[in-house]
């Protein structure tokens, strides 16, 4: 199978023609209000990625972010940070832009304990909430610095999340599910009885203050108004950008091979020499850190933190995300969260339905394309090593 | 403590260990003949529910007033369905999967089973709230020395025990029976005997949803009461049974059943102020269990190959 | 594992092996020596317990009975994890590669005990990982080259679209790159014709120059390669040794021939 240009690095042209183009589409629809133009524009956006895929568009793309990645992320961020700036003032778009980012977050620790070491988490939502009720707990009654509450948030989801599944993880990947299915449904009604936690209703989540400077407030800048949700949104879009590499170099490392190696075969990778259950128990941790730092800040975001938020049904949803992006290709995470939290909110009408619908989206990826929408391609340890 | 409360929480005990154990009999049953974990089983069991009493309130609308003959029919409907539910989705999700990791099954199940969730709750009338469901069973109660015996949770059981012991007779003595042994045994070996593999795995589908829905009535008439939560809840419980009995084995099954509601039990009784507990003591032992026999009481089947 | 390593003349010893599944015995007291750098013939109709005498040896199975030990230290009961870094690795009746993976990831999951597996070396210090990486990439696209040089060159392709022969090279080439005392062949052959085979067989005795000491154990079906390439031979029939010998010896063993052709 000969490659043509092997020699020549792929361009950067088709990777940022599409980065381009997708900000572009996803600011007009962020824009939009009425329904009936919500509809057609997303029709119309899907007729053009199939119309794409058909043309045979997408092979050019994916092979550029694979190997240009390191200039390609970079660009990326700049248009997450244009698609700010479009909406600087308005509240509820960059509130739905934090939440895309944080669950993002969420999302690609679900990645690694899922998509590289195949330890099923059906509580990824659970541990979510525990981060921001860790939050809601420290920042209230606690002088904690507020960056060390969201790594805090992280660690008491590590920790929850071991005391869980440490006596699960020697058996088969099922009882992984069952245990966190359980854990789900029963974290949930413990908050909703216990009312030091707030019970019901939750508790109030105070906001983010780094060095005295709140985040809470509007700001101006350079005669701008600002919405107080852009500084959420910056310290936000850190904090993926930390997640998104640390998910690269541990895939790029043989830790990512050891987790791929157990996932697809056990037996084989315990006859050479890997301790299964050591690296199923990092993977495990490494995830739900993220996620419970994501949740942290997502609680100080919102301002409040309450049981029904966190259901076993939003644990489904994540894992949706994952499945529907492409498990293991964190460009794919990210390109699914976008889709499945902005959709619903922009077309109402399928807000209700929204778990039923991503469900049954799910199944059919199943049945057709398990590979999800952006397939994770052979690994690659560097980017721009050519053998 | 007075034997009367003895008596209500045994008699409680055992009906929570009834429906546990035909639910994880289902799940069970789908294992031990396909490998696969079906996790739509317990939603199925809701929609089992529900088919019943959409087919009570038909009934009722045209007329039919005597409790026996509205029992018959919505046993009749609701397994009927649901027997048949089975079948299909056996057909169009799970055997088309067969090929692919078996992790796929357990998620397109999952899915599965929240789109007949969610189904319910948003399109059968109110399904978000809990509705009542009918009393068709006689509730007079006898009196056995001082022990108060009420009849509707005696039919209950018996009904249950019956169909377990119907499955077992299933399992054991009849052709079919065989042919699904054969099936959960060895595939290969099955199928070259002349086993028609399809049609076993459709069959047991089919036996293992309608178990479920039986599972679903019982607990309808016991609580009188069903909520589009019910199923998930159930499914995770039987599937927990299941698997700290043995997977792949009806008497671990069962077994895993009751110990599961005696734990419950148990929990509840230690615990009085919060009954929420009760769960989180019954899964707190279940997980114990499955860290000190993985394989389950009765040891799982070995469905490896090195 | 116990004691420090001595140097015997048996580097692998099994006493008394038993292995029973239910009421089936698979491995049925069986006592089994290999020689140090020698290439032992493990043969016996199918069923006769050679994979099983395998799992067991690796810690897949625990023995029900007997003792197995390996230069000099008991390994009856140690785990797969440890046979693997005491110097023992295999290949698989049924070809056990990832297929999704690369055939340089394949091959560095044999690597495991050689490679840095620490987190800050992985995650944090790149320069030396990278050195790290194009060693290893190097040795293992020369193990390639042995038995298929044009495959040296697709290091970085998915199994998936290689032929079934590619495939069993690769395995045994995992096998390989760890530098084993003992090499374990669970029918490497399976599949091949006979031109394969005999190249395929070639290979391996052009591996064995490479790493010292290096001892095989073949189990294999076609007689010819057994007869060409092995020191010695052990057949097994229903769990149990009947013969041990040269290849020669063995064929002359009425047992043997009766285990394989029924006769009476």
């Amino acid at each position: 199978m000969a490659l043509a240009g092997l020699d020549k690095k792929p361009s950067i042209l088709p990777g940022a023609t599409a980065v381009v183009l997708a900000t572009a589409f996803l600011i007009v629809l962020l824009r939009v209000e009425n329904q009936k133009a919500v509809i057609t524009l997303l029709a119309f956006g899907m007729v053009a990625v199939v119309a794409t895929n058909w043309l045979g568009y997408f092979t050019p793309v994916a092979r550029s972010f694979s190997a240009r990645e390191d200039a390609l992320g970079p660009f990326t961020v700049v248009a997450a940070l244009v698609v700010a700036a479009v909406f600087h003032e308005d509240h509820f778009v960059l509130l739905m832009l934090c939440t895309v980012v944080l669950y993002t977050v969420a999302t690609l620790g679900l990645n690694i304990q899922f998509g590289y070491a195949g330890v099923l988490n059906f509580a990824g939502a659970s541990f979510f909430g525990i981060g921001a009720y860790t939050a809601a707990v420290l920042n209230q009654h606690t002088a904690v610095p507020h960056l060390l509450v969201l790594l805090t948030g992280g660690a008491m989801a590590a920790m929850i999340g071991s005391l869980l599944l440490l006596p699960v993880l020697r058996t088969r990947g099922h009882y992984a599910a069952v245990v966190t299915i359980a854990f789900a449904l029963l974290l949930k009604t413990f908050l909703e009885v216990n009312d030091i936690l707030g019970g019901p209703q939750g508790l109030q989540v105070r906001g983010m203050n780094i060095f005295g400077w709140s985040f809470n407030n509007n700001i101006e800048f350079a005669g701008i108004q600002l919405s107080f949700y852009v500084s959420y949104f910056l310290l936000s879009l850190m904090i993926l950008i930390v997640a998104f590499l640390l998910v690269r170099r541990v895939e790029r490392s043989w830790i990512g091979l050891n987790l791929d190696a157990l996932r697809l075969d056990e037996t084989a990778a315990s006859c050479f020499g890997l301790n299964i259950v050591r690296w199923k128990v990092t993977a495990f941790l490494l995830g739900n850190f993220l996620i419970g730092t994501a949740g942290a800040l997502f609680g100080m975001v919102g301002g409040f933190v309450q049981p029904n938020n966190y259901t076993f049904a939003d644990s489904l949803i994540l894992v949706s995300i994952l499945l529907l992006g492409g498990i293991g290709n964190p460009w794919g995470v990210v390109l699914a969260t976008v889709l499945v939290v902005i959709v619903p909110e922009k077309l109402q009408v399928i807000q209700e339905y929204r778990f039923m619908l991503y469900a049954a989206l799910v199944m059919i990826v199943l049945l057709f394309r398990p590979e999800g929408l952006l397939p994770r391609p052979v690994r690659r340890y560097f980017s721009e090593w050519r053998s | 403590m007075d034997p009367g409360l003895i008596a209500q929480h045994t008699m409680n005990g055992l009906m929570l260990g009834m429906m546990y154990a035909l639910v994880a009999v289902g799940f069970t049953l789908f294992f031990g003949v396909l490998d696969v974990i079906k996790f739509s089983h317990g939603d199925v069991l809701t929609v089992g529910a529900f088919t019943a009493l959409a087919a009570f309130i038909g009934m009722r609308s045209i007329g039919v007033t005597s409790d026996a003959a509205q029992l018959l029919v919505i046993l009749l409907v609701a397994i009927g369905t649901i027997a048949l539910l089975g079948a299909v989705i056996a057909k169009l999700f799970v055997l088309p999967l067969r090929t692919a990791p078996a992790l796929n099954t357990l998620l397109i199940t999952l899915m599965l089973g929240t789109v007949l969730r969610e189904a319910v709750r948003l399109f059968y009338p109110d399904g978000a709230n809990p509705k009542p469901f009918p009393r068709l069973l006689p509730s007079d109660s006898i009196n056995i020395g001082n022990l108060n015996l009420r009849l509707d949770n005696a039919i209950l059981l018996a009904a249950g025990t019956l169909v377990i012991v119907g499955l077992q007779f299933l399992l054991n003595r009849t052709k079919l029976g065989l042919a699904i042994r054969a099936v959960a045994q060895d595939e290969e070996t099955a199928r070259t005997m002349g086993v028609n593999f399809n049609a076993v795995v459709l069959i047991t589908f089919a036996i293992g949803s309608a178990l479920a829905a039986f599972a679903g009535i019982m607990n309808g008439l016991y609580y009188n009461e069903i909520n589009f939560g019910i199923g998930l809840y159930l499914g995770v419980v039987g599937f927990s049974a299941a698997i700290i009995g043995g997977l792949g084995s009806i008497y671990g099954a069962i077994l895993g059943g009751f110990l599961f509601a005696a734990l419950q039990t148990i929990g509840a009784v230690a615990l009085p102020f919060a009954s929420a507990y009760k769960d989180v003591f019954a899964f707190a032992v279940v997980i114990a269990l499955m860290a000190w026999r993985p394989t389950g009481l009765i040891p799982e089947k070995l469905s490896e190959r090195v | 594992m116990t004691t420090k390593p001595l140097r015997h003349d048996a580097v692998l010893s099994a006493k008394g092996l038993t292995r029973r599944f239910g009421g089936v015995v698979a491995v049925d007291q069986l006592d089994l020596h290999v020689a140090h750098g020698e290439i032992l013939g493990l043969i016996g109709p199918n069923g006769s317990g050679k994979t099983t005498f395998f799992n067991v040896i690796t810690g897949l199975y625990a023995a029900n009975a007997g003792t197995v030990s390996f230069d000099g230290s008991d390994i009856t009961y140690a785990s797969p994890q440890e046979i693997y870094h005491a110097g023992i690795s295999r290949t698989f009746q049924r070809s056990r590669l990832s297929l999704p993976l690369s055939i340089f990831d394949n091959i560095m999951i044999g690597n495991h005990k050689r490679l840095t597996q620490r987190l800050w070396f992985n995650l944090m210090n790149r320069r030396a990982f990278k050195a790290e990486f194009e060693a290893s990439y190097a040795e293992a696209q020369s193990l390639v080259a042995v038995f298929n040089p044009p495959l040296a060159q697709r290091m970085m392709e998915p199994v998936t679209g290689l032929s079934m022969i590619d495939r069993r090279r690769i395995e045994i080439c995992r096998a390989l790159i760890s530098r084993p005392k003992l090499l374990l062949l669970d029918e490497p052959s399976a599949g091949m014709t006979h031109e394969e085979t005999a190249h395929l067989m070639k290979d391996i005795l052009d591996v064995r120059t490479r790493i010292e000491g290096l001892t095989i154990v073949i189990v294999e079906h076609e007689m010819g390669v057994i007869e060409r390439i092995t020191d010695r031979c052990v057949v097994l029939n229903f769990g149990r040794k009947i013969s041990a010998g040269t290849f020669a010896e063995i064929a002359r063993d009425r047992q043997v021939q009766e285990a394989y052709l029924g006769l009476q």
